[in-house]
């Protein structure tokens, strides 16, 4: 049987005496499309460092793709397309020059130039990245995590940065890739986003899983109307802690 | 067979120095700062002192130039957030390291080697043909300390969390005290505290523990090596200070062997040979332990 794309099992993250993730139970099936949500500071940057290797785990266990994350991260990265928060460019480099490097550390068949068009910055295919603007960078930053195919595509906050023509663009990606069987789970605060693209979301709040399903279901557990919006459940559900100022990890 | 996953790591590294400016300017630095013909230098080594030139270019300057060109390498990947990409793609923290190591090695070790053509050609014409095996030799050693640099600022950039502490610790400890002042350093408080007095380097004690401690950084360890090819003496000072120091009547403050046991024989463990182990041990050591932590450790 096909392992599941991601699995978490009490997962942890303590940063001193403050817990940043507090034994996650998460489970993300194959073909999925699975939005990960929650205030600032709730704790989905952790999670995604934590299944990427960024940063090591307190305590639990977590697969991704049937892997060891932090064991066995060449096998895992493999099959996994990444395209991280609040990262940087090489401002030297082309954008060609990075889906170069992308692509010959996943021994991938890709060329620069498709992926680039996918995300419509194939006019600046060898421009510096450092002349772009940041919903280039993070156009350039989807291209790397599509090279190789795979299995599982990681977006951690995608939506940032982008006007609304970046952010469709972001969403019918989603979709191809979903069509074509990948599985993705991404993190956002821009609901009305995660509404139009997902299956399934989960609900972030403190560093603990509060809730999980479908929009339909989670309208019914918080009950709200069948036309509730996804921003509804979400206050609703994380309500106090909006205007608490954590720092987002 | 596949190429190895740091490869494209290293290529990346490499060409980035390759065509910035930073290491071209340092191989001009290096040619004007070596070229320094010397009566005495050319007494002694007569058309080898163009290859001595090198090792001139080896001292002071050229390990100041690596590592300035080098202690970023991670920490400020890591500041900005690229490492993100670099952490994100299939290969292990321990083929970061790797990669970053070898690809800076080249785009290092090219601007030098110009540097090092250009100062042998300069020489050629000016002074004759010198020993090419010589110059081989000495090319390669210092291309070895370009390596040994590269590898304890990566070190360093992989353990440290901000620029800031990566630059007090690559510049304030490893540069300061390990190269300019060692032999300060090693012959006074070091020496001191180990036998209750400092040794004099104008009458250094016939004391193998003394020139073991002065040979122990990688600096040291580069002269007594090239020294040795040139064989000007085994010392880990510069070539014309230690070609001063065995010229009969005069004294200066450096420390040689051959000048510490002129009465009695010196012990093994100071051959000069032993220098390459030295350079190689700072090589492979210092990032051993920081792949102990930069594997571990949380990069987010």
């Amino acid at each position: 049987m096909t392992p599941p794309a991601i699995e978490t099992d009490g997962l942890t993250k303590q940063y001193g005496d403050s817990t940043a993730l507090s034994e996650l139970d998460l489970t993300v099936e194959r073909g999925e499309v699975y939005g990960f949500l929650g205030p600032n500071g709730a704790g989905k940057s952790t999670t995604i460092n934590l299944l990427l290797n960024y940063i090591k785990p307190t305590a639990g266990t977590a697969r991704v793709l049937g892997h060891d994350p932090w064991n066995d991260v060449v096998a895992c990265h493999q099959r996994v397309g990444i395209c991280p928060d609040r990262f940087d460019t090489y401002d030297e480099r082309s954008a060609r020059r990075h889906l170069e490097l992308v692509i010959d550390t996943k021994r991938a068949d890709d060329t620069p130039r498709p992926l680039l068009e996918r995300v419509g910055l194939v006019d600046a295919i060898d421009k510096p990245a450092g002349e772009f603007s940041q919903g280039m960078e993070q156009r350039l930053a989807l291209a790397m995590s599509l090279v190789g195919d795979p299995d599982l595509l990681v977006l951690d906050e995608p939506f940032t940065g982008l006007d609304p023509h970046g952010a469709s663009l972001v969403r019918s990606v989603v979709e191809a890739e979903s069509e074509r069987g990948a599985t993705v789970f991404f993190s956002s605060h821009v609901l009305g986003q995660v509404e139009l693209v997902c299956d399934r979301v989960g609900i972030l709040h403190r560093g603990r899983l509060v809730a999980e399903g479908s929009l339909a279901e989670l309208r019914d557990r918080c009950d709200l109307s069948a036309d509730a919006t996804i921003e509804a459940v979400f206050m609703q559900l994380t309500g106090d802690s909006v205007r608490t100022g954590e720092v987002d990890r | 067979m596949a190429l190895p996953r740091w490869f494209p790591i290293a290529r990346n590294e490499a060409s980035a120095l390759l065509t910035a400016k930073g290491p071209w300017l340092l191989a001009l630095l290096l040619v004007g700062w070596a070229y320094r013909p010397q009566y005495l230098a050319w007494d002694e080594l007569g058309r080898n002192m163009t290859v001595a030139f090198l090792q001139s270019a080896g001292s002071v300057l050229l390990p100041l130039g690596v590592l300035l060109l080098s202690y970023r390498a991670i920490v400020e990947e890591r500041d900005t957030g690229s490492l993100k990409f670099l952490l994100g793609l299939p290969v292990t923290r321990t083929d970061i390291l790797v990669g970053k190591v070898i690809g800076r090695s080249v785009g290092l070790a090219v601007p030098v080697t110009v540097a090092a053509i250009v100062l042998g050609l300069l020489g050629a014409v000016r002074f004759g043909l010198f020993s090419p095996l010589l110059f081989l030799g000495v090319t390669l050693v210092t291309l070895l300390y370009v390596l040994t640099l590269v590898s304890v600022a990566t070190a360093v950039s992989a353990v440290t969390t901000s620029t800031v502490r990566a630059t007090a610790l690559v510049f304030g400890g490893f540069y300061l005290l390990l190269t300019v002042f060692w032999q300060r350093l090693a012959s006074g408080p070091v020496y001191g505290a180990l036998t209750g007095s400092a040794a004099d380097p104008y009458a250094a004690p016939a004391d193998g523990l003394l020139f073991v401690l002065l040979r122990l950084t990688p600096e040291r360890a580069y002269g007594v090596v090239t020294n040795w090819l040139l064989g000007v003496g085994n010392s880990g000072a510069g070539y014309s200070v230690v070609l001063t120091k065995l010229q009969p009547g005069t004294n200066v403050n450096a420390f040689v062997v051959d000048a510490a046991f002129s009465q009695t024989t010196a012990p093994a463990f100071l051959h000069e040979a032993l220098g390459l182990v030295v350079l190689v041990a700072w090589c492979v050591v210092p990032l051993a332990l920081a792949r102990y932590r930069f594997e571990r450790g949380d990069l987010a």
